[in-house]
C-alpha cells in the first residue's frame, strides 16, 4: 500500500509538473552542449527576448482558460505601439504615451468581447477580424512607414533596473498579477468555470458575459504594455512588427500545459513554455545549427512537448476515473 | 444450457485501489444477466475490462470455453461482444444508415464507399427488426431511446453473441422501456446472451434470468433470479438492510416563502401560480414535456419570462439572472447534471465553493484554509466519496457529482431549494441520503421544490404535489388526496399524450 | 441601455483614433482628371507588391506623387497584399479594365510573369519594377540592381574589413529574388576575395528587426570578437546594431545594410552604421513615370534600365538626411 501511494503521489507531480521536467531537461542539454548557454547575460538575453510574446501569451493563457482565444494580439499590439511611439513624439510624455498604448489595446479588445458576448460571434471569428483591421489601422495611420527616432521612449524596452532589463521585470510582475488574477480572484475562478462548462457556470450565478469582457480587457491591457515594450525595443514605431506574434504567444501557452478545450492552464506552465521556446531558440543559434532545420526542429520539440504532456495527463485522469469507480 | 461467457478470476487494480477483486461469473448462452450493484461497485470497469478498454491485471475471459485476449473494443466486436453504453454519444448531423455502418463502411474494390449496399442493407435490417425508420433520417431528429434502438441494430448487424447494455433504461420512457424489453426477449430467442446492468429493481426482476450483485469491487453472489427477492437484491448492494420505503416526517409548516403568480413564457408556460412555505416539500408532477423544468429554470433566471411576478418573503423580485436568484438564497439543482451542473475538468473543491465565490475570496485575496475546511465540512455532510478534494469532479461516480453540486447549493445557504430530478441516475444508497437531506433541510425550515417523474418518490416526500399538463397547473393535491390515479387524471387532462414516463 | 453607450464610446473612440491623426494614404483615391486641357490622359495602373510593406509603400507613395506632375496620367494604385494570386488577379482586372500602362511591383517574378505576358499581349504597355521580370518582350522595366546594391558595400568592405575578421551576416526571405541577390553578391564581391574573413554566425531574419536583434544578442554570448555586421537590409543592420551600440567591445563594430532608410542615413551620421546603398524610392519612381510617359506617347516602345545605386557613407550622408527630410521621414 505504501509503494502504491508513493507512486501516486509521483505520478501526480510527473503529471501536474511535467512541463517543468521538459523545461530543465532542455536546460541541461542546452548547458551540455554550449559553454555559452549558461551565462549571466545569455540568460537575460533571453528573457529579454520572451518578454514580450510571453507578456501576450499571459493574455492568451487568461483567454483559453475561459474557452476563448486572441488572434488579434500581434496586430493589435503593433496599433496601440505606433500610437504610442506617435504619441510620445507629440506630447514627449512617457506616461502619455504609456496609457495610450494601454486604452488603444483595451478598446480593441473591448470590440473583440463585444462581438463575443453580445453578437455570439465566435472568439475565433472575432478576433479574426480585429487582426485584419487592427493591422490595417495601423497601417493607415503610419502609412505603412516605420516611425523613427523615437528618443527616450526606448527606456521602456532597453533599460535596466538593478541590472535587469526592463521588459524581464514587466514580464515578472505581469507573471504575479497573471497568477494573482487566476488564482486569487473570483474573476480567475469564474474564467475556469466558464472555460470548463459554460452553461453550469451560467447555471451558478457566474456573470458569464460580464466575466468574458473582463478577460477580453485584462489582454488588451497587457496587448498594451507588450506594444511598447515591443516598439522601444525595436527602437521604431514599426506598424509591421509583431505579425505572427499571436501564434508565438499561443505556442507558448499551449506548451505550458493551457488546455484548448478549456478550464485548464496556469501562468506559470505559460513562463515554462516561453522559456522551451526561447531555449530552444537560443541554443540551435548558439551551436550554429542550419536555418532551414532550426525549424523543424522547433515544430518538433512543440510536438513532442505536447505530446508528453497529453500522455502524461491521461495517463492521470484514467487512472483516477478507475479508482474512484471501484470505490 | 451451455456458458457463453465466462469470466474467471479477474483482479484490477488502479493505484491506491483494487477495482476488481477475484470477480467470477457466467453468462449462459440465450439468458439475460443482470448484473447491479451501488454506483462505483465495480460494473463498469467489469465491463470495461469485456470491451477491451481496460487490461486486467491477473486472470482470464473465456469465450465458448476458450480464454481470450482482448486488448480493444474491436477486437472485442470481432469475438461477438458489442456494448451499449449509458451515456449514447453520437454524432447529430449523421443519418441513420451513416451511423449503422461508421467505421465498417462496405467499399468497391477502388475503395470507394458503397452506398447503395448500405442503403439496402439498412432497409433490410430495419424491415428485418420492424422499424419504421427513414434510413435517411438525421440522428438529431430520433429521440434518445431511437438512438438506443439503432444502437442495438448495430449490434445485431455485427452478428454479436453478447450484448451489454449499461443502464439502458436511465433516459427512456416507460413506454419506450416495453419495446426495449420486448427487443431484449427478441435477441434472448435467437440465442444471444445479455448482460444487463441496472439498478432498477422493477426491471430487474422482470427481465433477468440470473442475477449478480456487486459491491466494493467483489461480486457477492450469483443465482436463478427465482433464488432472489427484491429485499435481498438490495441488502446484498448496500450491505445493510435498507429500508425500501422512506418514511417522511411531518413537519410543522412556516410562513409562506415563495408566491409564484401568472408566469408566462408563451409556448412553454402560461399562467403559473403556486406557493411554497417554510417547511414544505412541494412536488410537480406531470408527464415529460408538460413545462416543469422550464417553468423553474425561468423561476430560477436561466431562461427570461414575459409577465408575471415572483414574490419571496413578501418582496416582489425582479428575477434577471441566476445570480440575482441565489442572491435571494433561492438554488436551483439542474435535472441534467453534465450540462448545467458540474464543471468537469475542475476540482471537487471548485466545484463546491463555485458559487459562493465571496466567502473565500475577500481583501483581495482567496483565504484557502477557509475554503477547503467549508468545502471538506459541507462534503463530509452529504457523504461526498472522493480520494482528495482535489480530485476533479468528473472522476466520481454520477451520485458522489450529484451530492457534490448539492453540496456547492448549501455552502450558498439557501432558503429555498428548486430540485429538478434529485435522484435521477444515482443508486439507492445515495438516494436515500438526498431524501434524508431533504427531510432535515425542510426540518430546519426551509422550503424545497421537487420535480420527479417518479411517482412513488413524490408522493413518498411531498406536502403538496402541483401537477401540470401542457404548460398549465391542472390540479393540486393535498397529502391525504395523494394517488397515482389521481395525479395521473390531471396529467393527462388536457390531452392523452405519447411517452408516459410514470415508474 | 448602459451597453449601448459603451458601444458608442469605443466606435466614436475607433474613429477619432483613425481619422483624427492619420494622413490617410490615399492612392486609391481616383485622381481629378485634367480631360479639360484637351490632351488624352492615359490610365496607368499601379500594382503594388504589398501596401504593408515599408519599401513598397514608400514606393506607391513615391509614384503617386510623382504622377501629380502629369497632366496626361491618371494613375490608380492597386495593393496586392503580399499575395501572388491577389496580385496576378489585380493584373487581370487591369486588362479587362483597359488600362493603358500597367506597372507591376512583383511580388514573386516567375508567378506574375504570364499575367504580364498576357497583358503585353492584349497590347498593354507594361513595366516591371523592383524586382524587374526580364525576358518578356514588348515589356519594360526600371529596377535598381540588387547585386550592384550589394556590391558597392562590398567594394568598401574589401578594404575596410579588418585582416581575419569574425564576421555576422543577416539574410533576408529565403527564395526573394533581392535577397538571394544581394547574398550571392557578397560571396563573390567579398567572402570570395577575403578569404580570411571567417562568418561566425549566419541566421535568416526576415528583414525583420527584433528578429535581427535577438539573433545578435546570442552571436555577442558566443563571440567576444566580432568585426563586422553584413545585412542584405537596413533594418536587420540597425537591429543588430541596436544590440551592440552601448557596448564599448563592439564601439568599433562595421555594420552594413542596403536600402538608405532614414533610419540608416541617421545611424551613418550618427557613426554607429558603416555604410549602405541607396535604392531610392524617388529615383524609382520618377524613372517610372518619365517610362510611362515615353510609351505612351510613343516616344519610344521598350526601355530597359536601371536606376543608380549610390553607396552612402559618412562622407555623403547629409545630402540623403536632407532627402529624408524633405519626404517629412526625419524631422
Amino acid at each position: 500500500m505504501n509503494t502504491l501511494d508513493r507512486n501516486k503521489l509521483w505520478s501526480d507531480i510527473k503529471s501536474k509538473y511535467s512541463i517543468y521536467f521538459v523545461l530543465a531537461a532542455l536546460f541541461v542539454i542546452s548547458w551540455l552542449s554550449n559553454e555559452n548557454f549558461v551565462s549571466v547575460e545569455n540568460l537575460s538575453n533571453i528573457s529579454t527576448q520572451i518578454a514580450v510574446g510571453t507578456i501576450l501569451a499571459f493574455g492568451q493563457t487568461i483567454l483559453i482558460i475561459s474557452g476563448m482565444l486572441d488572434l488579434s494580439s500581434g496586430s493589435v499590439l503593433a496599433l496601440a505601439g505606433v500610437l504610442s511611439v506617435s504619441s510620445y513624439k507629440m506630447t514627449g510624455s512617457l506616461l502619455i504615451s504609456f496609457i495610450v498604448a494601454i486604452i488603444t489595446a483595451v478598446i480593441c479588445n473591448m470590440l473583440n468581447g463585444l462581438m463575443v458576448t453580445r453578437f455570439k460571434t465566435p472568439p475565433f471569428i472575432a478576433t479574426l477580424a480585429m487582426m485584419t483591421m487592427a493591422r490595417g489601422a495601423a497601417l493607415m495611420y503610419t502609412n505603412g512607414q516605420n516611425i523613427y527616432q523615437i528618443g527616450n521612449y526606448v527606456v521602456f524596452g532597453q533599460g535596466k533596473i538593478m541590472g535587469i532589463p526592463t521588459p524581464v521585470i514587466f514580464m515578472a510582475v505581469l507573471l504575479v498579477v497573471t497568477w494573482y488574477l487566476l488564482k486569487h480572484t473570483i474573476f480567475g475562478r469564474s474564467i475556469y468555470a466558464i472555460g470548463g462548462n459554460e452553461e453550469a457556470a451560467n447555471a451558478s450565478g457566474i456573470n458569464v458575459n460580464k466575466t468574458k469582457m473582463k478577460a477580453f480587457i485584462i489582454n488588451g491591457i497587457l496587448v498594451g504594455i507588450a506594444g511598447v515594450l515591443f516598439m522601444s525595443r525595436v527602437n521604431g514605431g514599426m506598424p509591421n512588427g509583431a505579425v505572427g506574434y499571436e501564434f508565438k504567444a499561443l505556442t507558448a501557452a499551449v506548451i505550458g500545459g493551457t488546455s484548448f478545450s478549456g478550464g485548464i492552464g496556469t501562468a506559470s506552465g505559460t513562463l515554462a513554455g516561453a522559456f522551451i521556446v526561447g531555449f530552444l531558440d537560443n541554443i540551435m543559434v548558439l551551436v550554429g545549427v542550419n536555418s532551414y532545420l532550426q525549424q523543424i526542429v522547433r515544430g518538433a520539440i512543440i510536438a513532442l512537448a505536447v505530446i508528453y504532456d497529453i500522455w502524461a495527463k491521461t495517463k492521470r485522469t484514467k487512472r483516477k476515473h478507475g479508482s474512484v469507480e471501484a470505490k | 444450457m451451455e456458458i457463453k461467457l465466462r469470466v474467471s478470476n479477474v483482479d484490477k487494480s488502479f493505484p491506491g485501489v483494487k477495482a476488481l477483486d477475484k470477480i467470477n461469473f457466467a453468462v449462459k448462452k440465450g439468458t439475460v444477466h443482470v448484473i447491479c450493484g451501488e454506483n462505483g461497485a465495480g460494473k463498469s470497469t467489469l465491463m470495461k475490462v469485456i470491451n477491451g478498454i481496460y487490461k486486467q491485471d491477473s486472470g482470464q475471459i473465456l469465450i465458448d470455453g476458450k480464454p481470450v485476449e482482448i486488448s480493444n473494443p474491436i477486437q472485442a466486436r470481432k469475438l461477438g461482444i458489442s456494448m451499449i453504453f449509458q451515456e449514447l454519444n453520437y454524432m447529430p448531423e449523421m443519418t441513420i444508415e451513416e451511423s449503422l455502418f461508421v467505421g465498417n463502411w462496405p467499399t468497391d474494390k477502388y475503395g470507394k464507399v458503397d452506398w447503395k449496399t448500405i442503403r439496402s442493407r439498412t432497409l433490410e435490417l430495419l424491415k428485418k427488426e420492424k422499424l419504421d425508420y427513414d434510413p435517411q433520417t438525421k440522428l438529431k431528429d430520433l429521440s434518445v431511446s431511437d438512438i438506443q434502438m439503432l444502437e442495438i441494430l448495430k449490434a445485431i448487424s455485427y452478428n454479436s453473441e453478447i450484448i451489454i447494455m449499461d443502464e439502458p433504461t436511465s433516459a427512456i420512457t416507460q413506454k419506450e422501456v416495453e419495446v426495449l424489453f420486448e427487443k431484449i426477449l427478441e435477441l434472448k430467442k435467437r440465442g444471444t446472451s445479455i448482460i444487463y446492468i441496472s439498478h432498477k429493481m422493477d426491471e430487474i426482476f422482470r427481465i433477468a434470468d440470473e442475477i449478480t450483485v456487486f459491491r466494493d469491487g467483489a461480486v457477492v453472489d450469483s443465482r436463478p433470479k427465482e433464488d432472489y427477492d427484491m429485499e435481498t437484491v438490495i441488502t446484498q448492494m448496500v450491505g445493510r438492510k435498507l429500508d425500501s420505503v422512506f418514511q417522511k416526517e411531518e413537519i410543522e409548516l412556516g410562513e409562506r416563502v415563495l408566491e409564484v403568480r401568472n408566469l408566462t413564457d408563451a409556448g412553454k408556460f402560461e399562467n403559473l401560480s403556486f406557493s411554497v412555505h417554510e417547511g414544505e416539500i412541494v412536488g410537480f408532477a406531470g408527464l415529460m414535456g408538460a413545462g416543469r423544468t422550464e417553468v423553474m429554470r425561468a423561476l430560477f433566471g436561466l431562461d427570461p419570462y414575459q409577465s408575471g411576478e415572483i414574490i419571496i418573503k413578501n418582496e416582489k423580485i425582479d428575477i434577471k439572472n441566476v445570480k440575482s436568484s441565489i442572491d435571494k438564497k433561492m438554488v436551483m439543482l439542474s435535472e441534467d447534471r453534465r450540462r448545467f451542473g458540474i464543471i468537469p475538468v475542475r476540482s471537487v473543491k471548485e466545484n463546491v465553493s463555485l458559487s459562493s465565490l465571496k466567502r473565500f475570496i475577500y481583501r483581495g485575496r482567496l483565504h484557502g484554509e477557509e475554503e477547503n475546511r467549508t468545502v471538506e465540512e459541507f462534503c463530509k455532510s452529504m457523504n461526498v466519496k472522493t480520494p482528495t478534494y482535489e480530485t476533479s469532479i468528473e472522476s466520481l461516480s454520477g451520485g458522489n457529482q450529484q451530492k457534490v453540486i448539492l453540496a456547492k447549493w448549501m455552502v450558498t445557504d439557501p432558503d429555498i431549494l428548486i430540485l429538478d430530478e434529485p435522484t435521477r441516475g444515482i443508486d439507492v444508497g445515495a438516494k436515500h441520503e438526498i431524501y434524508k437531506l431533504m427531510t432535515s433541510l425542510a426540518k430546519k425550515g426551509k422550503a424545497l421544490i421537487m420535480i420527479s417523474s417518479e411517482l412513488p418518490e413524490l408522493i413518498m416526500m411531498c406536502d403538496r404535489i402541483y401537477v401540470m399538463s401542457k404548460g398549465k397547473i391542472t390540479g393540486m393535491l393535498n397529502r391525504d388526496e395523494f394517488s397515482q390515479e389521481r395525479i395521473m387524471a390531471y396529467a393527462t387532462e388536457v390531452e392523452i399524450q405519447e411517452g408516459v414516463d410514470l415508474a | 441601455m448602459k451597453k449601448w453607450i459603451v458601444i458608442a464610446l469605443i466606435v466614436s473612440l475607433m474613429a477619432s483614433v483613425l481619422t483624427g491623426c492619420s494622413q490617410p494614404a490615399a492612392p486609391a483615391a481616383p485622381a481629378e482628371t485634367p480631360e479639360a486641357s484637351g490632351d488624352k490622359v492615359y490610365k496607368v495602373a499601379y500594382i503594388a507588391r504589398a501596401q504593408a510593406d515599408s519599401f513598397a509603400a514608400w514606393l506607391a507613395n513615391a509614384v503617386v506623387e510623382e504622377a501629380g506632375k502629369y497632366d496626361n496620367i491618371k494613375l490608380d494604385v492597386f495593393d496586392g497584399q503580399a499575395n501572388d494570386d491577389t496580385e496576378n488577379g489585380l493584373i487581370e482586372n487591369a486588362i479587362t479594365n483597359k488600362y493603358d500602362v500597367i506597372i507591376v511591383q512583383p511580388n514573386n517574378g516567375e508567378a506574375q510573369r504570364p499575367y504580364v505576358e498576357k497583358a503585353v499581349a492584349a497590347g498593354i504597355k507594361v513595366i516591371t519594377t523592383n524586382a524587374r521580370i526580364s525576358g518578356i518582350p514588348g515589356s519594360s522595366s526600371v529596377d535598381a540592381d540588387p547585386y550592384m546594391q550589394a556590391k558597392v558595400n562590398c567594394d568598401l568592405a574589401v578594404t575596410q574589413v579588418p585582416q581575419n575578421a569574425n564576421v555576422v551576416v543577416l539574410q533576408g526571405p529565403p527564395g526573394n529574388f533581392h535577397a538571394d541577390a544581394r547574398r550571392d553578391s557578397w560571396q563573390k564581391e567579398f567572402f570570395d576575395k577575403r578569404t580570411d574573413v571567417k562568418i561566425v554566425g549566419e541566421e535568416i531574419a526576415n528583414w525583420n528587426k527584433d528578429e535581427a536583434m535577438n539573433y545578435m544578442e546570442t552571436w555577442v554570448q558566443a563571440n567576444d570578437k566580432i568585426d563586422a555586421i553584413i545585412a542584405m537590409n537596413d533594418n536587420m543592420a540597425a537591429g543588430a546594431l541596436e544590440v551592440v551600440k552601448d557596448n564599448p567591445k563592439f564601439k568599433d563594430i562595421l555594420a552594413y545594410g542596403v536600402d538608405g532608410t532614414a533610419e540608416a542615413v541617421l545611424l551613418i551620421k550618427d557613426g554607429l552604421m558603416t555604410s549602405t546603398s541607396l535604392q531610392s524610392a524617388y529615383d524609382l519612381a520618377t524613372s517610372l513615370l518619365d517610362t510611362t510617359n515615353k510609351l505612351v506617347t510613343g516616344a519610344e516602345k521598350e526601355i530597359n534600365m536601371d536606376i543608380d545605386c549610390p553607396l552612402i557613407t559618412k562622407d555623403n550622408v547629409d545630402q540623403y538626411i536632407e532627402m529624408h527630410k524633405k519626404a517629412g521621414a526625419i524631422k
